[in-house]
């Protein structure tokens, strides 16, 4: 892969990526139970914006069903796959490793930890927002134990970061197998199908919250992209490059754990696009920070509006738990990719 | 040429939160100026004290070779420069203040090292990663040269014809050389070269050395760890010989590579021979003629 | 999620009850039971599913009321009704009062012939589908807090439908409740009433057909899905509690001191000691029949599993709490104490 080729593929990727964004995004709103055509949604936009442009939509509560139930799902899917996409590549680039991804660091268990003593207590003292609350709650707190006990003279290694991270997450299971047991039949049940992972309970409520966190997540994370780079020499050659890797580490860290709990809270666990997502980008545009993590947000978010989409239309009436899609998917795709970089000379690429 | 993109998007964004002072850029020092003072160094790893009692001066234009056995200490005082590993006793000053004095950024711009192996956790292409070594002066007026420079440096360590490929796919000689040319580009006044030569051939382990030299004649404090006694002998101003943690000898050339001395420190049998033509010292083990297996013929 | 009719339930009640060596008096209503051995049986509501009302009222609109969750909500049009809950009962509800042919859309649990052609809303069985409802364009929802989740209710009121929520308690003296909170939404509230008089009449009747010096049997109610051999008994307030007592029979799971729906180790079964055992049909079906059933650890240890005395009922009539309460209550009455 020369260089010139990899120049010429970055922008071309990134405006690529922002355009199937678009279509992919018109396409989701447009399909579901309510008949919808592309145009009429593109109208339904353009008239909101106050440009009297071609037809709105002609189904009963079509207008209704865009704006109630289609939009907000459609973005917040975005947006859970921005964050997501972009917490991998941050993952990644922290560690050294293209196998890291949020949940390594206890994000999605201490999520799910904390959305199942939500379920089983049934507090609801911010009523529908108390799920979501407790989610984001518990991926803070378990990110933040990881990191806290991996600490060792104020450093943090990569590998006791892994392994405390396994430790953790093993522990965040168990609570969870004893949470479903110490509740009722129908908190197994709603905590399971949390765990599966879905939209279906998107709004705007939702969006309005996730949406400044993947705003501040990825800025921060940008904010670093060049310190990201400097740390494939290792953290000693970055550290006499002038990189403060203590620091940096902390500051993507709870980048992370920002990015991984606000898509956590909202839609359960969702797993593999932190993982795959970032490993395409880096095959096709290069290891860069500056284009890798605007490019997995981008990427992110088209998988998961993609496999939204699917999960809400391929069976009649039924919806598809949308963690176990992406797992599905993202399972098979990440063992071609395993297999595929093993083969290369100098490994991991 | 830096990509299009990477100017679309900007290589220094904005800072989003509080005010850092401005960065101390070093002022260019006369030849003979003290950059780096190592006094009374003591350095202790898991309880054992792996370095003691080092007083070592490195001057801008001159050449240092730090040699000595195995376990001498010789990477060692090399990190502890870098500052790498802390100080149990004694103090490090570089350009003038204290280490601890200069923040990360204004230590990159005053020291480079050159670890022994290089690592890359991802793809990069060596062109890109010779630029990261250009990283400190980001936000700085010299970081409109970052260009050339690379490009210097790339042609100077014999890797300007690998610059598109990706670093991984380089033999370690190749991605020895191409770090050095990293290290070359950060144009940091005190270059630390933890054995820049081990994976390189004859034609490279000169190369190195002589831009080592070249370096150093330009106003650099360059220190090298070498086990080939025979290069310090030649490119080295002076030589610092260690063992077990404590500095034996510092000096020109023929002050410390004597046949005694060597011998003492190395425990083996060392002669030093100066060169027929040159003069340059000849490091010699003292070998035994191998005994040869002789099949008799049957008689 | 298809349902046997009404008529295949008969045949093969027809079918079993002489192979079972135990006559199904639901076959012939009225018939005296006849004291043979006694084994499974399929206790089956006899009538026609559900009788509506006649004449249809007509309702009376617009109508504002404040529903089970203390909105106030008007009502302007009746011409498209959606009512869904988990139970099926409230969409019976609407048909016993008449008003079936308005009804554009059903729950998983609404299986009756007059319903089972219509769309289905609830995807999951408990989860409404915003777009679902949007899409069949109601003027009026009838649901309550059974059925969810919160965020679609909003959703539906954003979008201008009109969503009365009714009272969820599963218990013989909330049905008249639920079936007042519903006419008023519907305004027919007199046809209402007359709904009222007819439910508790026929409830009243399945408590009298019972002697007074009949025994009480222990009946358990057994929650089952599959060979997995976890199930759950229920106890106070799973509302199968309330169905036994009416029957005349007395609820195992109670006895025992479990609260809804618990799971049940075999040892915790052999403790319970039922007469009866109680199922669904399709969990019966699901654990592979009566034999499959007793088979299952700790049930073969029970009187009831010594003597195979096995009841099974469609899930749709025994805990729905509707309109056909009382005639559930009769069919299982007669079921549990035919045998004597």
């Amino acid at each position: 892969m020369t260089a010139p080729v990899l120049a010429n593929r970055r922008p071309l990727l990134l405006t690529g990526l922002a355009g199937t964004l678009l279509v992919v995004g018109v396409v989701a709103a447009g399909s579901g139970q309510v008949q919808i055509a592309p145009a009429e949604v593109v109208a339904s936009v353009l008239h909101r914006l106050g440009l009297e442009i071609g037809a709105l939509p002609a189904a009963p509560h079509g207008e209704n069903a865009l704006w109630i139930v289609r939009f907000p799902r459609v973005v917040l899917a975005g947006i859970v796959g921005a964050s997501l996409g972009c917490a991998g590549a941050v993952m990644q680039g922290i560690f050294g490793n293209p196998l890291a991804e949020p949940g390594v660091i206890g994000v999605s268990s201490g999520a799910a930890v904390g959305a199942a003593l939500a379920i089983v207590t049934g507090i609801s003292t911010l009523g529908g927002w108390t799920l979501a609350a407790a989610a984001f709650a518990g991926g803070l707190a378990t990110t933040y134990l990881v990191y806290a006990l991996s600490r060792a003279d104020g450093r943090t290694e990569v590998v006791t970061l892994v392994l405390t991270g396994i430790a953790v997450n093993a522990v965040a299971g168990a609570a969870i197998g004893l949470l479903m047991f110490v509740t009722d039949a129908a908190g197994v049940q709603a905590i399971a199908f949390w765990n599966l992972g879905s939209l279906a309970q998107a709004n705007w409520n939702a969006v309005a919250v996730a949406l400044p966190c993947l705003a501040v997540g990825l800025t921060a994370a940008l904010a670093s992209a060049g310190k990201l780079d400097l740390l494939a020499l290792g953290e000693r050659s970055a550290r006499h490059l002038g990189v403060d890797v203590e620091r940096l580490r902390v500051r993507m860290i709870v980048v992370t754990a920002l990015l991984g709990a606000a898509a956590v809270a909202f839609t359960g666990v969702i797993s593999f696009i932190g993982l795959v997502v970032p490993h395409l980008v880096r095959m096709v545009a290069g290891p860069g920070h500056r284009v890798l993590l605007p490019a997995s947000a981008l990427g992110g978010a088209v998988v998961v509006i993609a496999a939204d989409l699917a999960a809400r239309t391929l069976v009649e009436y039924q919806e598809l738990p949308l963690g176990v899609l992406t797992a599905v998917v993202g399972g098979p795709a990440f063992f071609w990719l395993l297999r595929r970089t093993r083969r290369r000379a100098g490994g991991w690429g | 040429m830096s990509p299009p993109s990477a100017r679309l998007l900007g290589r220094r964004p904005t800072r989003l939160l509080g005010r850092r002072r401005p960065v101390r850029v070093p002022a260019t020092r006369p030849a003979g100026t003290a950059l780096i003072e190592i006094d009374r160094l003591r350095v202790e790893l898991g309880g054992r004290a792996v370095l003691d009692q080092v007083d070592l001066v490195v001057h801008t234009g001159e050449v240092v070779a730090l040699v000595g056995p195995n376990g001498a200490g010789k990477s060692t005082l090399l990190a502890a420069i870098g500052g790498d590993v802390a100080a149990a006793g004694g103090a490090i000053r570089v350009d003038g203040a204290p280490q601890s004095a200069w923040t990360s950024t204004e230590l990159a711009l005053r020291r480079a090292v050159l670890t022994q192996r290089s690592v890359l956790s991802f793809p990069f292409t060596v062109a890109e990663v010779v630029r990261m070594g250009r990283a400190p002066w980001a936000g700085l007026p010299a970081e409109e040269s970052d260009d050339p420079i690379v490009e210097e440096c790339l042609a100077a360590t014999d890797v300007a014809r690998f610059a598109d490929r990706t670093f991984t796919s380089l033999s370690g000689g190749e991605q020895a050389r191409a770090a050095l040319a990293r290290v070359l580009a950060q144009r940091a006044a005190a270059l630390l070269l933890d054995e820049p030569t081990a994976a390189l051939d004859l034609h490279h382990q000169e190369l190195v050395l002589r831009l080592a030299r070249q370096r150093a004649a330009a106003g650099d404090a360059v220190v090298v760890v070498l086990h080939d006694l025979g290069l310090a002998g030649a490119y080295a101003d002076r030589i610092a010989l260690l063992s077990a943690g404590r500095l034996r000898a510092v000096g020109p050339p023929d002050q410390v590579l004597t046949g005694a001395l060597l011998s003492e420190v190395y425990r083996h049998d060392i002669e030093v021979l100066p060169h027929p033509e040159t003069r340059l010292p000849l490091v010699v083990p003292r070998r035994q003629h191998p005994t040869r297996q002789r099949k008799e013929p049957p008689t | 999620m298809n349902r046997p009719t009404l008529v295949g339930l008969l045949a093969a009640a027809l079918l079993v009850g002489p192979v079972a060596g135990c006559a199904d008096s639901a076959a012939n209503p009225g018939a005296a039971p006849e004291p043979a051995t006694c084994g499974p049986v399929t206790a089956v509501v006899a009538d026609d599913a559900v009788t509506p009302l006649d004449p249809a009222p007509q309702p009376a609109l617009p109508v504002t009321v404040t529903d089970a969750a203390g909105d106030r909500v008007t009502v302007t049009d009746a011409d498209r009704i959606l009512a869904v809950n988990l139970y099926g009962s409230i969409a019976e509800i609407v048909f016993s009062l008449g008003l079936g042919d308005r009804v554009v859309g059903r729950d998983t649990s609404t299986d009756f012939p007059a319903a089972a052609d219509l769309p289905l809303v609830t995807p999951g069985g408990h989860d409404l589908s915003t777009e679902a409802v949007m899409a069949l364009d109601p003027s009026v929802v009838l649901l309550d807090d059974s059925i969810g989740p919160p965020e679609v209710l909003d959703q539906l009121r954003a979008a201008g439908i009109p969503v009365v929520r009714i009272g969820d308690e599963q218990s013989l003296a909330a049905v008249p409740v639920h079936i007042r909170e519903v006419a008023a939404a519907l305004g027919v509230a007199d046809a209402g009433e007359a709904l009222v008089a007819r439910v508790e009449g026929e409830i009243a009747a399945a408590r009298d057909g019972i002697a007074d010096d009949a025994e009480r049997p222990r009946v358990a109610f057994l929650y089952l899905r599959g060979t997995a051999g976890v199930y759950l008994m229920g106890g106070e307030g799973a509302g199968s509690d309330a169905m036994i007592a009416a029957a005349g029979g007395e609820d195992a799971g109670t006895a025992i001191g479990l609260a809804r729906f618990r799971p049940l180790t075999s040892e915790g079964l052999i403790n319970a000691a039922p007469d009866v055992i109680l199922v669904m049909t399709k969990g019966l079906e699901s654990v592979g029949g009566v034999d499959g059933l007793v088979a299952m650890p700790g049930v073969a240890q029970t009187p009831a599993g010594q003597q195979r005395r096995i009841i099974d009922m469609d899930d749709t009539v025994l805990l729905n709490f509707g309109t056909r309460t009382g005639k559930a209550i009769q069919a299982l009455a007669r079921a549990i104490h035919e045998c004597r």
